[in-house]
């Protein structure tokens, strides 16, 4: 077969980790005729009745974020580090393209907003009243690039809180509620966050992981261990541990006792030699469909996987302290590590080359599908517009026919119902909408509200340095409590006042603006920045259909498309777990001598009063729920392998499919769904090629 | 041994002039500030930046300063008195040392070396985020350069 032939059987839609993931995983099967299966390309043989899946890839960064070469890529990186060294504001876009043809939401834009008139300082159009506090990156890899790499996975409980706790929400503009249960249970989920935490290589130690969960560890976690050791606690972790060890804190709901537990990451620490030989994620045929399962590769150990430009450098975690916004040498996972194993595959004589059935098509913004309504509602085309260059913005029109190829769209849960909402098409009963029959697309918006608190620790405990949090509090993440105010995690930060206070810029400029100099100034930071600690409270926030994305034709970008119009707010029962929160840090902070700094004032950006009392919050850059999946057509986009209900071809993935929030950073559970909505393109895709 | 460059049309003398004083506002010694690699860069810069009037009273002040002090608690005074108590001079000395700390100038760095020489780093036993990195597990421990 003539691979540059037009014809596409897969077309994704952006390279973050969900679209990342798909493309390596399709490309790492192949089509045998003969079978008239899908099979794992170790199991094909060499057969000539193989037929490789054509993926074409569509970026809206730039040409350069994609090359992936050892040469180019390593060149490309490096710019963003040094763009990195030189922003003053180290926030977690600051060392990527600022692209003006695919903007993407800055912290930095965030502004208050004064009703009626919405915030239209960025890319997002905020309309309030409180303003969406996270951003994202449009650039190859996506988001995980400047991900802090925090890997828990989500609570049984999470999956079920209306069964559980009887958490029901209201239906779009009515007083009628809905449950909020996912289409999926964890058991269902546990072999693919498995097959994630393989991909993404994370480290840590399961007889560590303790949580105020009914099911033992066994039960959880099963008879398993990480691919990688733990990542070292930092010092100020252990000082911290040692002050809370074997005590509670008392909430409105009763005592609580501190469970503090080393957190599981996506960075590369010593490979765990039970964890045994590597592996390879592959589908096994049934009878009907496909199931994919996690294989022993006998061919060799479990290996840390480095950089994109050279595998043996970040083969471990060497302390840059910069995840967020950067890993200098990639020991942090990302997803053009995964983009790298589709674009370049093993050949027979076990060298790396070049996936011609794999092309990725960069400075191309996808902005609407085509439907066609004579065929069950199909997608039958993918519009973008691709610019010509980073100063230009210039752009080419295309589209591309998707009747006979799977359309998935995998950008960020801003884009994905962005796309969705600009996909009008007109049917006898009126406009509608790509796959919004439930009227969902774009609504549930969610995150995590960080509220931080922060002090200074009665003797130095070395902040500043490590991985950005290497412990968290686990105890807040489920319980009864759930019936009245949100569950949340709390991660100890290793990086001092830096997020809250602009700590050590504001340290310097206070003392200086307080006359010190010489060896007073010296010794006054010395021992104000290694005693700050800092402590989050990553509060869970209920799907709302209120809280949405939309667009609007009066807010376009420089390529004429529409920008994501946002509508957020907070309930009493995120508010109350604000007031809890707080509770739970002034007692910790008790316990532990530690002199309070925090403070909450009507300047900040996201601030809530709540019994007479203000408290603010920062964005986790926890953008989900848009596109949620659902087990009924009528209260969801897509099923639980992330298919539209609407249309037979369109997957759409990511973070928005998440029907709630948990407690957990969302970039694995959203990885283990996205791994097992893999099953069911593989099932639609021998049907496509079975024609 | 003190080699120093002709800069721009100031005399060299000048050059000492900025470490000494930068010595007295920073806490750190000339060593330690000159192992940055940055002084002559800082120096040219802030030259660049001030007017050149400016920068020369700063350092003329700081000279009569540092010569006329004979012990420490006498120069920390005089100081306190000809520098920090004066609005234009203190201005100065407080970029002078955010400089050195931090490796910006009204808020941005100088260059990318300037960003990994901050001496804040120093000082709390940590390292520039993104560069110098410690190695594995270093942040497991108390940092090995702390004294107790």
């Amino acid at each position: 077969m003539n691979p540059t032939h037009n014809k596409k059987d897969v077309i994704i839609v952006g390279t973050g980790i969900a679209g990342s993931l798909i493309a390596k995983l399709l490309s790492d099967h192949v089509f045998d005729a003969t079978k008239g299966k899908m099979v794992h390309r170790a199991d094909a043989g060499k057969s000539d009745n193989i037929r490789e899946i054509s993926i074409l890839m569509y970026e809206a960064g730039l040409e350069a974020g994609i090359e992936l070469d050892s040469v180019s890529s390593m060149t490309t990186y490096n710019e963003y580090i040094r763009t990195f060294y030189r922003e003053e504001a180290k926030v977690p876009n600051s060392p990527y393209p600022n692209l003006k043809q695919a903007p993407s939401p800055n912290v930095l834009d965030m502004e208050h907003i004064v009703q009626p008139y919405p915030d239209k300082k960025g890319y997002l159009v905020q309309f309030g009243p409180m303003p969406f506090a996270s951003d994202a990156i449009r650039v190859g890899g996506g988001t995980t690039l400047h991900w802090l790499g925090t890997t828990p996975r989500m609570l049984p409980n999470d999956f079920k809180l209306t069964e559980k706790y009887g958490i029901k929400i209201p239906k779009p503009d009515s007083d009628e509620k809905t449950a909020v249960d996912w289409p999926i249970s964890y058991e269902e989920l546990r072999p693919y966050y498995e097959m994630a935490e393989f991909e993404i290589g994370v480290s840590g130690d399961v007889s560590r992981q303790e949580y105020p969960i009914t099911e033992k560890t066994e039960e959880y976690y099963g008879n398993y261990v990480f691919p990688m050791e733990e990542i070292p606690q930092s010092y100020m972790d252990h000082k911290i541990i040692e002050g809370l060890k074997g005590t509670s804190v008392k909430l409105s709901s009763g005592e609580i006792p501190l469970m503090m537990v080393p957190s599981p990451q996506g960075r590369n620490s010593i490979p765990n030699p039970k964890y045994g030989k590597t592996k390879v994620i592959k589908a096994e045929p049934k009878d009907s469909g496909y199931k994919l399962v996690l294989d022993s590769s006998e061919k060799e150990e479990y290996k840390a996987l480095g950089s994109v430009w050279n595998p043996y450098m970040g083969e471990r975690c060497e302390g840059n302290a910069s995840c967020v916004p950067i890993c200098p040498v990639q020991a942090k996972y990302n997803a053009l590590k995964t983009l790298k194993k589709a674009l370049y595959k093993m050949n027979d004589n076990d060298n790396l080359s070049r996936n011609l059935f794999m092309q990725i098509q960069a400075q191309s913004v996808v902005y609407k599908l085509s439907i066609d309504q004579n065929d069950s509602h199909k997608i039958s085309k993918v519009h973008l517009r691709k610019y010509i260059s980073k100063e230009k913005t210039d752009f080419v029109e295309e589209s591309i026919d998707t009747s006979d190829a799977i359309v998935i769209l995998a950008a960020n849960a801003f884009e994905n119902p962005k796309i969705l909402l600009n996909s009008k098409y007109t049917t006898p009963e009126g406009v509608k909408t790509a796959a919004n029959s439930s009227d969902q697309v774009g609504r549930n918006l969610m995150d995590h509200m960080v509220m931080l608190t922060w002090g200074l620790f009665p003797e130095p405990v070395y902040p500043y340095r490590g991985p950005g949090s290497t412990t968290n509090i686990s105890s807040f993440r489920d319980g009864e409590f759930r019936k009245d105010f949100s569950a949340w995690i709390s991660p100890l930060d290793n990086w001092g006042w830096g997020w809250p206070a602009f700590s050590p810029g504001s340290d310097v400029a206070y003392f200086i603006k307080e006359k010190h100099f010489g060896a007073e100034l010296r010794e006054k930071l010395t021992d104000r920045l290694s005693k700050q600690v800092l402590f989050h409270f990553e509060i869970e926030q209920l799907p709302n259909p209120n809280n949405r994305v939309t667009i609007n034709d009066e807010y376009l970008d420089v390529l004429g498309i529409p920008r994501p119009v946002i509508h957020y707010e907070l309930t009493e029962y995120e508010m109350k777990a604000m007031e809890q929160a707080k509770d739970a840090s002034d007692q910790m902070f008790k316990r532990l001598n530690i002199t309070d700094f925090t403070k909450y004032t009507a300047e900040d950006k996201n601030s809530v009063i709540y019994n007479g009392v203000r408290y603010s919050y920062n964005g986790a850059g926890h953008i989900v729920g848009t596109h949620r999946m659902g087990s009924k057509a009528e209260e969801s986009v897509t099923d639980s392998y992330c298919k539209t209900w609407d249309h037979p071809n369109l997957y759409v993935v990511g973070a928005g499919n998440m029907t709630t929030l948990g407690t957990s950073n969302p970039t694995l559970t959203l990885s283990a769904f996205t791994i097992r909505s893999v099953e069911s393109i593989l099932a639609d895709l021998e049907i496509q090629l079975k024609k | 041994m003190n080699i120093i460059n002709k800069i721009l049309n100031v005399d060299d003398y000048y050059f000492d002039v900025f470490m000494s004083i930068s010595e007295a506002l920073t806490g750190f010694t000339v060593n330690e500030l000159q192992s940055t690699g940055l002084a002559e860069t800082y120096y040219t810069y802030v030259l660049k930046c001030l007017e050149a009037a400016t920068f020369v009273e700063f350092l003329t002040v700081s000279k009569n300063i540092l010569e006329s002090s004979s012990g420490e608690e006498e120069l920390k005074k005089a100081i306190q008195s000809e520098i920090i108590a004066h609005p234009g001079m203190n201005d100065i000395s407080g970029k002078v040392i955010t400089m050195w700390y931090l490796g910006t100038w009204e808020g941005a760095y100088i260059n990318d070396l300037s960003y990994k020489e901050g001496l804040v780093w120093n000082l709390m036993h940590s390292h520039p985020p993104g560069a110098k990195q410690p190695g594995y597990k270093s942040w497991n421990i108390k940092p090995v350069n702390t004294q107790s």
